[in-house]
């Protein structure tokens, strides 16, 4: 097998940058798309919390818990690139 | 025009909002254990106790034109008409699509109520306080219509509405004809000939089941009457769920004993299996009986599809459903009606 040239000519302060950068773009999908989970989740939550709080004011309260309740998909992200970055 | 594929249509499927602001809503009708308490009060009493609930706006302005019974019945018609209207505001879609499409039903009954009130000589305020304005036509419609003498208002009805050679002795007919055309435009809209989404599928199935149990209490009437099978026939609905023309010819036109016993043999049995007999005198009971069935029926399958348009219509049944009881009540009450046969007619 023949390795490449480019590759055979990087240097092991290259390969530590690469690996870095990788990390780090693992880092970002998961706080990210994480991210994005939740606010699918919170979407249809915010909204009913909305519409049951104009109704009722009382509820606004349990409205709020509720809607915050799919952030805690995102603090899973968020460990979890803290976990790759450290 | 540039399309973007996944872009949502703002409000087409979104029933997480209206589902939730309805079901807040639906928990500010009356419990049924205020309904005893009703009983045991005066219209007065009763005035004063639907004040302290979602109707005190209206009695409160409603007050200073008119007193006793007649101020909870309006005050309750006032209600119904503006939650209905607040219902329209806060759709949208096809949500909106689905309920204005339903409330075409108050289109109707307010055309009979002004082509009935100007048959029997009424003042143009006496029929405005008995329209309730939550279809398509609003307040000053109405108003600009009741002003104007019957054969204008047919002339003006007559292109959207089936009226041609309307005359006022044949009222009834007329009537009978309003409503089956409320019900052909119905079955006839896109989402229920042809449901292709699910909250379609499950209006569609709504629909059709108001069908059957309209069409089983025309049958139920017609029988303890003796009416012919070919005037029956004319009344009944076509577009029922269970009940297809077919079967509904059958059951046309037999002896009412024999209509009872032929029922065994469908699903709409179970709801009034211990009510209806072959000898009974009254139709109260078996009539009340499907309407509850109907209520029970919209109420079970909201819980089965909690964000589609069934918890609306569930709404919808249940705010008209409190409004009849309680004017069944007050009405009852000024009449000198004895309890227990007020009880009897309440649909809880």
């Amino acid at each position: 097998m023949t390795i490449p040239v480019d590759i055979a000519q990087t240097t092991v302060e290259q390969l530590a940058a690469n690996q870095a950068g990788l990390i780090a773009i693992g880092a970002g999908l998961a706080v990210g798309l994480a991210g994005l989970g939740s606010g699918l989740a919170e979407k249809d939550i915010g909204s009913a919390a909305v519409g049951a709080f104009t109704e009722k004011e009382e509820l606004f309260g349990k409205g709020l818990i509720m809607t915050v309740i799919p952030e805690t998909i995102v603090i899973f992200g968020f460990v979890i690139a803290i976990m790759l970055l450290m | 025009m540039l399309r973007i594929p996944w872009k949502r249509k703002q409000g087409s499927k979104s029933y997480a909002y209206l589902c939730a602001r309805v079901r807040a809503m639906k928990s500010k009708l009356l419990p049924k254990e205020d309904y005893p308490r009703l009983m045991n009060m005066e219209v007065a009493e009763i005035t004063r106790f639907i004040e302290d609930s979602e109707y005190k706006a209206d009695v409160d302005e409603l007050a200073q034109k008119y007193d006793g019974a007649n101020l909870t019945e309006h005050a309750l018609n006032q209600n119904l008409a503006l939650t209905y209207r607040k219902l329209l505001n806060i759709s949208a879609g096809e949500a909106h699509s689905m309920i204005s499409s339903y409330f075409m039903r108050w289109d109707i009954w307010n055309i009979k109520t002004i082509l009935r009130g100007k048959r029997f000589g009424a003042s143009d305020d006496e029929i405005l306080e008995s329209v309730v304005s939550a279809g398509q036509f609003g307040y000053h419609d109405l108003i600009t219509l009741v002003q104007k003498d019957t054969p204008e208002i047919v002339g003006i009805l007559e292109q959207n509405y089936p009226l041609t050679d309307y005359s006022e002795d044949r009222l009834d007919h007329f009537e009978n004809v309003l409503d089956k055309f409320y019900y052909e435009e119905l079955t006839g809209i896109e989402a229920v000939r042809n449901p292709k989404s699910k909250s379609h599928r499950l209006f569609s199935e709504m629909i059709r089941t108001e069908i059957d149990i309209i069409n089983l209490k025309t049958l139920f009437r017609s029988a303890k009457a003796g009416i012919s099978r070919e005037q029956i026939i004319g009344m009944l609905i076509p577009g029922g769920l269970k009940l297809n023309m077919i079967t509904l010819k059958k059951l046309a036109g037999i002896p009412f004993g024999e209509f009872v016993t032929s029922l065994k043999d469908y699903s709409y049995w179970e709801p009034i299996s211990g009510i209806a007999t072959e000898d009974m005198e009254s139709l109260i009971r078996v009539e009340i009986g499907l309407d509850k069935y109907g209520l029970e029926y919209a109420t079970q399958t909201s819980h089965y599809y909690p964000l589609s348009i069934v918890p609306i219509m569930d709404y919808i049944l249940c705010k008209k459903n409190e409004v009849d009881n309680i004017r069944m009540i007050v009405r009852g009450k000024e009449v000198g009606l004895p309890d227990d046969v007020i009880r009897s007619k309440l649909v809880l």
